[in-house]
């Protein structure tokens, strides 16, 4: 099965419309009750800066839900966007940004600059702790990045199976240390690294939803129109050399991008695994390996997907929470499995 | 067209190419033959700026030095068909050629393109495989869809185009190696060159205007096939002996072994 009868333009159009309906469903569902009015209601008072909205709505409807929704969506569009682009460069489709050890790479040096950020707390102004934090992760996921394709790819060629354990090494070192970590740390940091590792995104705010958009909108300019280059590199680097296409340049740009992108999101919602792995393989699906198509596409997928694991993950047990990284590893588990079943004979 | 003077290449501190030099001129067809692991590949990676030899040397392409040329302008005056093509390619038949345009479109193939693949698809015999899956052909199938992409990639005005193929023939049928050969003759009648590595030394004979011997990285002989293709020359590159006669039927030369 493959969609391909029509423009671009039109499943873009398509996804937008379904993620825009998804997020004004997403605002409706949770705990707090509005008591008369509905949350939509609620949601246009404060929009139109109604003086007879109390200061816990405001509250509940735009610190909590809206900044909340607006986080799944940058969050899960870029996991999705950096495992494609990730895939395309290492011409695999188990390369992403969990498997490989960028997550663990930037939760390592997370979780120290967050003990270290602790012993120098009172000496540090806020936002230097909260973009050190941040820019540890993107500094952890860009050396891992590096690490791993410098052990597993030579000559333009890509080793599968050692581009796989290089993720594993690096988890498991990141796993140590951050458990030695943990268990040194204080109460107040040990609750910070649980948070890490299980992934949330319940510290929502829009200062950090700012930031995320900025890091989104260079990324997305840079690789967003990359599909006929990451095509091309399924010829081979050269081939797509002969193809007027810069590998050099564009290999670099995917190695700083999907490490900033990462490590951006580790620093906001700590360890959401499996978003870049589950969008692309149901892409694949539909569109086959055809990047003009999966790339964007993926954009919004990965904002659907992760927007509806959200708002799963505060429903089903409300008024208590499930961690997000649980629901979307349960659906990612499978589409690895699939993955593996179906390249069995390639993955060499 | 394209210049080298003293090409040397090592890899792994192997060298691979002493001192090779080579002119080829504007319409020319040149088939550079001889054993295995002579350089033939590499000499023609080198050509094609592929492989970076030492950087005293220059391969001047058009009179001018190959690495100053902007990639995506290079990209409409020469094209390269590799020896070893990518099996796996999770696309229609058709995307695949379509890359070939990809040097010609920013987003959307326009109607110019469309034609173009559609022209080197009916080329190469693989219009009717156009909407199948890439990974489902057979390997001589898989050689034609490359060969059909780096003819819609020098579809263009330029006047003087350089087209390098490595092994060309390899996994096709005694129709298609023809096919494949008339097809690339038709390319350097218009002014257009082309460098390709055979293996079958009676098609290059009959092809070819030029030879080019190569053997444990030198080159043996250069020049027309009459004059490289003799009976000692042959018997030294490739260690075996041979016999030069006439073919029965159109009188052309014919190389025969054992």
């Amino acid at each position: 099965m493959t969609l391909r009868s029509k423009n671009i333009g039109f499943y873009i159009a398509i996804g937008l419309l379904s993620l825009v309906i998804m997020m004004i469903t997403a605002l409706n569902i949770g705990v707090y009750e509005f008591g008369k009015s509905s949350a939509y209601e609620v949601f246009w008072k404060h929009i139109s800066g109604n003086p007879s909205l109390s200061l816990s709505e405001k509250y509940v409807i735009w610190e909590v839900r809206a900044s909340r929704i607006v986080m799944a969506v940058l969050i899960g569009s870029m996991l999705a966007v950096s495992g494609t682009t990730l895939q395309g460069m290492f011409k695999n489709p188990l390369a992403t940004g969990d498997l490989i050890g960028l997550t663990s790479g930037a939760t390592l040096l997370a979780a120290i600059a967050i003990v270290l950020g602790h012993t120098f707390q009172d000496y540090l102004p806020e936002w230097i702790r909260f973009s050190l934090v941040s820019v540890s992760a993107f500094l952890g996921a860009l050396l891992s990045m590096i690490l791993v394709y410098r052990i597993s790819t030579s000559g333009g060629k890509t080793n599968v199976v050692m581009m796989l354990l290089s993720g594993v090494a690096i988890t498991a070192i990141g796993f140590a240390i951050t458990g030695m970590l943990i268990y040194i740390s204080k109460d107040d940091q040990l609750r910070d690294l649980t948070f890490w590792n299980l992934g949330s995104l319940a510290s929502a705010t829009w200062t950090k939803n700012a930031i995320l958009f900025g890091v989104l909108l260079i990324s997305y300019y840079v690789l967003l129109p990359k599909g006929k280059a990451l095509n091309a590199m399924m010829l081979g680097e050269k081939d797509a050399q002969h193809l007027g296409i810069n590998v050099e340049v564009l290999k670099k740009q995917i190695v700083i991008l999907t490490a900033l992108m990462v490590g951006t999101c580790v620093a906001f919602s700590g360890t959401i695994g499996f978003v870049g792995l589950i969008v692309p393989y149901i892409l694949r699906l539909l569109f086959r390996s055809d990047y003009h198509f999966i790339l964007p596409l993926s954009a919004i997928c990965g904002s659907i997907l992760l927007l509806f694991a959200d708002t799963l993950s505060r429903t089903i047990v409300a008024p208590s929470e499930l961690p997000i990284g649980i629901l979307t590893a349960v659906m990612g588990g499978p589409v690895f499995i699939a993955i593996l079943l179906k390249f069995k004979n390639n993955l060499r | 067209m394209i210049k080298g003077y003293q090409i040397n290449y090592q890899n792994q501190n192997v060298s691979i190419l002493k001192g090779i030099d080579i002119e080829v001129g504007y319409g020319e067809f040149l088939a550079i033959v001889g054993p295995n692991g002579a350089g033939k590949s590499s000499l023609l990676n080198v050509l094609a700026n592929e492989i970076k030899t030492d950087k005293k040397q220059h391969i001047l392409f058009k009179d001018k030095i190959i690495t100053d040329w902007k990639l995506e302008v290079l990209s409409k005056h020469k094209a390269k068909f590799s020896q070893h093509n990518s099996q796996d390619i999770p696309l229609l038949v058709k995307d695949v050629v379509m890359m070939g345009r990809y040097p010609y479109f920013h987003s959307q193939p326009n109607s110019e393109d469309f034609k173009s693949t559609e022209n080197a698809m009916t080329e190469t015999d693989i219009i009717h495989l156009q909407n199948r899956d890439y990974n489902s052909l057979s390997g001589g199938e898989k050689q034609r869809v490359h060969l059909a992409r780096v003819l819609a990639q020098l579809d263009n005005d330029v006047t003087h185009r350089l087209l390098f193929l490595d092994e060309p023939l390899n996994n096709l049928d005694v129709k298609h190696q023809y096919k494949t050969l008339e097809l690339i003759k038709k390319l350097t009648q218009k002014k257009n060159t082309t460098i390709v590595v055979l293996h079958d030394l009676n098609l290059a004979a009959h092809f070819a205007d030029k030879i080019l011997l190569m053997e444990s990285g030198k080159v043996l002989s250069y020049g027309s096939p009459e004059e490289v293709f003799t009976q000692e020359m042959i018997s030294k590159a490739y260690q075996f002996p041979c016999t030069i006669c006439k073919h029965p039927v159109n009188q052309e030369t014919m190389i025969l072994f054992g």
